[in-house]
């Protein structure tokens, strides 16, 4: 009876939840800018080339009740550190796999990555796939080297979430982070108040009360 | 008591960086952060960074809670004055109980809200005449006298006895029959205004607890549990006991709600049972984990006493006590009789009550009415009515003895004619404030609102005013109360008790020691009395800026309530017992949620910054100019311009190349750093470096297998080096690299605890050189050594740009080179190590025999050779050779093989011959036990055991010559091999030769060592000579078997110890040569 008593008022109460989000792709693509537009809205026009892997943390409000925390990290996009995307990918509850709309070979190399977080990463991890740039066909039209509808196509049937962005517009930037965290199961999550389910079993079955005391509780639950 | 304060919190194990991050947010305070894990951590600094902010997004919330108490007796059809009394607030008998808690003297029902109605109330004569089991009894026409309906919020509902505990059936029921509480439920949704919902229910029996919520308190009322304790027979049963619901307000504020029902009788032993049930009740309710507003658990349930606020209500039981039941019945009763015109059936009962009293009853009764009228003796003092029973604060000093009479109580000030004196002189019997008093129950903290109406019990069901007049004639009783209390109660409680005890400690203290040192006390208290110890005063510093109302909750808001109504209702009949209820107004901080919302959004937003501004960062330098010696002697080594790592320039067998990385502090914070394990691919080794790195983190080795090095920490400004080595002396390493199976390409990660990982590629340019070459390589390799040969290849020295995997395949055709135009007759490598041995050799030989000649040292120096018979290829004699000179040595031997240079002197001149000679050996053993396929391969072995066996089975045994001549026939089928073989048995026969002890003879055979063998075959003297000798062949012999010849691998140790023999027999036959021939 208490159980379901718990109900009464406001239900479920705040969430919050915390992913570990990964960026893959080629390198210039413009990962690190992403994270720079989502993280401190900003934009460098020089930016080196990651070599490592950056680390930071951003929190987005879903709603009044809901909070979803990315643990964001920023790889490196050159081929010799390719070996190590693994060690960042292996326990991420989400990816964006960005590609440049102006070269064609990075939107191959995307597909190379998706393809290898569908095969090695977490079974139920989320990919967004981010053609970015898309400041640069805005004003030169003919520099588009990615239809958007071939990319949306793809999208679509590798089940991956797509939007065209431009680091330096912030043009669906925050879309696109929303767009995840909206996917994320942070019911699982949240109620444990910790990071995302990811490959971990178990948590705490709500549902399992024990009515605390002696004897015998009231009658049935009640109609509020 | 300590601790209390920070248990709403998560459970605390450690405090981590969090605390830091603290620093920056407003207002964020500094308890200790409490995580239960890395996970955790975050969320809790969010969720106290919000909580910091509290006062941005509550909003006092002002609300009525009524709770009402009423034991039904089972009676049938009470339900339907439940409404009447508790949600409208009728059937008060304004003469007979004071309203307004507040306004103490007004008993007349001069400050009764709603007051205008009155006059058309239904008199108590018609209302009682009217009695029937199955109706309202309530007076009709009663416009209700204390707040209800829409006013109140929190309807608090305490029935007793909904069932007849008195039956066996019921106490044995398995079930809880639904629909006695539908019954309850059912009359109070009638009577309630629209919208209110019940918001927890809990029954035990006869206890059935109701609490209904106003439309606006509902949406603020979470964390709802409801738990029951039995305490009744055998202790458990639940016909006694309580019921008990705890819940949330508004994400802030606990209440607790007890509904007893405590043992009956009165007795002693009926009283201990009641303090024993109420004990029990508090013991054994245990509540379930509150979810907070971050949608967390609590981790255990809380208890009574963990609450802001609590409420206990109930027939408690407790008796007037020390006084004839029977005067006070009567002594009530002339207060009641004043409801009733004299006509009236209740009036003549409570007439002839008091006419049929006896004498002595009679006379206490009117001396006492003679006391009131004398009203000469007491000079006014306040009344005593406006007392509010607080336990907590009156000591332990016991109550007096209990008067026997009720006029020796009386204050004589007051108005005789009142009912308030009457109470005054009949309250301190009562039980329960006794027992408050003696700290026996009830004591931690509860309160009562002042009592200014009749015992609720017992009276004539049907009846307003009339005792119980059966033949038992019960006492009357204040049976039925409404206490509370508040966080603030309990902690001054607990506060106070705490200073008596310490008082108590201190004073048995100075007795004790006051005989010994009775001038000393001063010394003794201060020593005894350190409030901050013991912890005295702690939590009630919060109260110190509070005000006097305020109750600071456990979550750290500030709320208060008041009690504004205690009273009963008179007026209702359907029961023996009166119901009775208590208005309170509560002020508690309300959370809005979109208020939170938004504090929550920003502190987020505020968190991420500061992390991510605060996050540890470090630069991580390669330092380009800190070379090693043998970096200096190379140009090739220089970083390629495009190159960002650490480069190794070029890198050969067995000698040290060093580099190091400088990593720095640039960051804000300390910055704690290690390097991880990277994932291994095809052709790399996992760990936190490849194998061919040694790793040196801040002077400290770490294995380059392991997990993670050592971690260390930088403050800002503060530097660290880190050395890599490579130093190639791992055969197996050294072979991939020869056959181009690996790189020296690799890349560390180091990691920044809580900021970037840093990838730091290391690359070197491996020197091939000729271990583990086979002999057909070997001789292909042109003057000027393999060295030259690599020069040669395309992109021989600066292959980074191929993939691992493509570079195999190169190396493999490179190795062959279309221009390698002469072959040599045999590998010059191995004619040059085995010149080289041989030549030093002799010298050492000779200088030792210069050094050490037997007349000059006294002790007699056993020479090297003459321990080990296989000198100077025994590996008991290269003392040195885990030095790192050694490896150095090693190195520069081999690059000297490999440049086609003298080897001698590519050796420190400062090493010692005896030790360049040890080193050529090690190198010329390394060399012959790695090259590919042997001197004797693999299947000219197969031939030679065949020819050995077929030699053994036959008739006649064949010379060692023809048994040579028959080897040396398979042999010459690949002519470079044996050649090769002929450079070392003609080395090894010369150190054998040189050795030996005929050398010491001064022959003059000196250069034809066979003939000396021969010439003293047979010479008894020199025997033992010839078996030093014997045994140096014989050792060399398996020595050199074991890495000239291959086989295949045979697995018994028995047979491997054959084949060993068998192998050495073989080489016998070569450096037996002399012999035979
Ligand atoms: N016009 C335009 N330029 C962009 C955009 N995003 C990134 N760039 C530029 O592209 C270059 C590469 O951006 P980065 O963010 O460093 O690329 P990355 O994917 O992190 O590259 P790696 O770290 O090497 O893997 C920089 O010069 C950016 O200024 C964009 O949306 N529009
Ligand atoms: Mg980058």
């Amino acid at each position: 009876m208490a159980a379901r008593m718990q109900q009464g008022g406001r239900p479920g109460g705040a969430r919050f939840a915390q992913f570990k989000l990964v960026l893959l792709g080629e390198s210039a693509v413009g990962k690190s800018s992403l994270v720079l537009r989502f993280v401190k809205d900003q934009f460098d026009d020089y930016r080196e080339s990651t070599i490592g892997a950056a680390f930071l943390t951003q929190t987005i409000a879903l709603d009044d009740q809901t909070t979803v925390k990315f643990e964001i990290w920023d790889t490196a996009g050159q081929e010799r550190y390719k070996s190590l995307a693994p060690m960042y990918y292996r326990n991420a509850n989400c990816a964006v796999v960005v590609y440049d709309i102006t070269q064609a070979s990075s939107l191959d190399k995307a597909k190379s990555w998706v393809k290898e977080l569908q095969r090695q990463a977490n079974e139920n991890i989320i990919i967004a796939l981010a053609g970015n740039k898309a400041d640069l066909v805005a004003e030169q039209p003919d520099k588009r080297a990615v239809q958007t509808a071939d990319a949306e196509a793809y999208a679509r049937e590798s089940n991956l979430l797509f939007f065209e962005t431009s680091a330096k517009t912030a043009e669906n930037v925050k879309e696109l982070f929303t767009a995840i965290a909206k996917k994320l199961p942070i019911e699982q999550a949240s109620q444990r108040g910790m990071r995302g389910p990811a490959g971990r079993p178990g948590g705490v079955d709500l549902g399992n009360r024990q009515e605390a005391g002696g004897a015998a509780g009231g009658p049935g639950g009640c109609n509020c | 008591m300590a601790g209390e304060g920070t248990r709403a919190r998560p459970p605390s194990t450690s405090v981590s960086t969090t605390s830091s991050l603290m620093q920056d947010v407003p207002g964020a305070f500094q308890a200790s952060v409490n995580t239960s894990g890395p996970d955790r951590s975050d969320f809790v600094s969010l969720s106290q960074a919000i909580h910091a902010r509290r006062s941005e997004y509550v909003r006092p919330k002002h609300i009525r809670i009524k709770v009402g108490s009423w034991n039904v007796a089972a009676y049938k059809g009470a339900e339907k004055d439940v409404g009447g009394w508790f949600v409208q607030g009728m059937g008060v008998a304004e003469a007979l109980a004071g309203l307004k808690v507040t306004d103490q003297t007004q008993v007349h029902g001069e400050n009764i809200p709603q007051q205008a109605g009155l006059d058309d109330r239904e008199d108590v004569a018609s209302q009682e005449a009217r009695y029937h089991k199955k109706q309202s009894t309530l007076p009709r026409n009663d416009p209700g006298s204390i707040p209800g309906d829409s006013d109140i919020g929190l309807y608090v509902l305490a029935l007793q006895e909904v069932v007849d505990i008195n039956s066996v059936s019921e106490a044995l029921r398995p079930y809880t029959d639904p629909s006695v509480a539908n019954k309850w439920k059912d009359a109070m949704s009638a009577s309630l205004p629209p919208g209110y919902s019940l918001i927890a229910e809990s029954q035990l029996i006869g206890m059935l607890l109701l609490i209904y919520a106003s439309p606006d308190v509902a949406k603020d009322v979470q964390s709802v549990s409801t738990t029951s304790v039995g305490t009744g027979i055998a202790g458990y049963m639940g016909n006694k006991g309580a019921v008990t619901a705890r819940i949330v307000l508004g994400d802030t504020t606990r209440l607790v709600f007890i509904d007893s029902h405590l043992s009956a009788g009165t007795d002693k032993g009926a009283l201990e049972r009641r303090n024993w049930d109420a004990a029990q009740v508090v013991a054994r309710t245990k509540f379930e984990p509150i979810k907070d507003s971050m949608g967390l658990n609590q981790s255990s349930g809380e208890q009574i006493g963990d609450e802001d606020f609590a409420f206990w209500c109930g027939d408690l039981n407790y008796r007037l006590e020390g006084i004839p039941g029977d005067d006070v019945r009567r002594l009530l009763m002339l207060h009641t009789r004043n409801e009733y015109d004299l006509s009236q059936r209740s009036a003549r009962k409570i007439e002839s009550e008091l006419r049929s009293a006896t004498e002595a009853v009679k006379h206490r009764v009117e001396d006492r009415l003679s006391v009131y009228s004398n009203g000469s003796s007491t000079p006014s003092s306040p009344a005593r009515s406006a007392h509010d029973v607080r336990s907590s604060i009156d000591s332990r000093t016991s109550t007096d003895t209990p008067p026997t009479t009720i006029v020796d109580e009386l204050a004589v000030s007051d108005d005789p004619t009142s009912l308030q004196t009457t109470l005054l002189s009949l309250l301190p019997h009562d039980e329960l404030h006794q027992q408050m008093k003696l700290r026996a129950a009830f004591y931690d903290g509860w309160r009562e609102g002042p009592i200014n109406f009749l015992p609720t019990y017992k009276y004539d069901a049907g009846s307003v005013g009339v005792f119980d007049s059966s033949e038992k004639k019960r006492a009357p009783s204040w049976c039925d109360r409404i206490l509370y209390r508040t966080r603030r109660d309990r902690l001054t409680y607990e506060t106070k008790i705490q200073e008596e005890d310490d008082a108590k400690r201190k004073d048995d203290q100075m007795r004790a020691s006051g005989l010994d040192h009775a001038g000393n006390d001063e010394e003794i208290l201060y020593e005894l009395y350190d409030p901050e110890a013991d912890g005295v005063g702690e939590e009630y510093d919060e109260y110190d800026e509070a005000g006097e109302n305020v109750v600071v909750t456990k979550e750290g808001f500030e709320d208060s309530i008041e009690l504004e109504y205690y009273t009963a209702h008179q007026r209702v009949l359907s029961s023996d017992h009166k119901p009775l209820d208590a208005v309170f107004k509560l002020k508690y901080d309300c959370v809005i949620p979109e208020l939170k919302a938004k504090v929550h959004a920003e502190v987020a937003k505020e968190l991420d910054k500061s992390e991510n501004e605060h996050r540890p960062s470090v630069t991580v330098v390669v330092d380009r100019h800190r070379s090693d010696s043998v970096a200096s002697e190379e140009n090739s080594d220089s970083d390629p311009a495009t190159f960002d790592g650490v480069y190794f320039g070029n890198v050969r067998y067995a000698t040290a190349r060093h580099r190091y990385l400088t990593i720095a502090n640039t960051g804000r914070v300390s910055a704690t750093f290690s390097f991880i394990e990277r994932p291994h691919g095809a052709n790399t080794s996992s760990g936190l470096a490849p194998k061919w790195i040694n790793l040196k983190l801040a002077d400290m080795p770490s294995a380059s297998s392991s997990k993670a090095s050592q971690s260390v920490t930088l403050e800002p400004g503060d530097t660290a080096s880190a050395e890599l080595e490579v130093r190639i002396f791992d055969m197996h390493t050294m072979h991939a690299l020869n056959e181009g199976l690996q790189e020296l390409d690799d890349i560390l990660v180091l990691r920044v605890e809580g900021g970037r990982d840093h990838f730091i590629p290391v690359k070197g340019c491996w020197l091939e050189n000729t271990l583990g070459k086979s002999i057909n390589r070997l001789v292909k390799i042109p003057e000027g050594g393999i060295r030259k040969l690599q020069r040669q290849k395309p992109g021989g020295s600066s292959s980074r740009s191929k993939s691992v995997r493509e570079g195999g395949a190169s190396r493999e055709r490179s190795v062959s080179p279309p221009q390698s135009l002469q072959v040599s007759s045999a590998p010059r490598e191995l004619y040059k190590l085995t010149t080289a041995i041989e030549e030093l050799a002799g010298r050492v030989v000779a200088e030792w025999e210069m050094t050490h000649s037997s007349e000059e040292v006294g002790a007699y120096v056993l020479a090297p050779w003459q321990t080990h018979p296989a000198w100077p290829f025994d590996q008991q004699c290269w003392t040195e050779r885990n030095g790192m000179q050694w490896q150095d040595a090693l190195g520069e031997v081999s690059n000297a093989l490999d440049c086609d240079e003298p080897l001698e002197q590519s050796l420190p001149p400062e090493l010692p011959k005896m030790q360049r000679l040890y080193v050529l050996a090690n190198l010329l053993m390394l060399f012959l036990e790695h090259m590919s396929d042997g001197i004797i391969t693999a299947s000219q072995w197969t031939e030679i055991k065949a020819l050995m066996t077929e030699t053994e089975t036959s008739k006649r045994k064949p010379s060692l010559e023809e048994q040579r001549t028959a080897v040396q026939d398979i042999l010459a089928q690949q002519p470079s091999h044996n050649i090769s073989l002929i450079f070392v048995t003609s080395m090894l026969e010369r150190i054998i030769a040189e050795t030996t002890p005929t050398k010491r003879q001064k022959d003059d055979l000196v250069k034809k060592p066979a003939g000396t063998l021969r010439r003293f075959t047979g010479l008894g003297k020199l025997s033992a000579e010839v078996a030093e000798e014997e045994s140096s062949l014989l050792a060399m012999a398996r020595m050199f078997a074991e890495v000239v010849i291959r086989s295949e691998k045979v697995g018994s140790e028995k047979a491997r110890i054959a084949v060993a023999r068998r192998k050495a027999e073989v080489l016998v036959l070569f450096l037996r040569r002399g012999e035979g021939g």
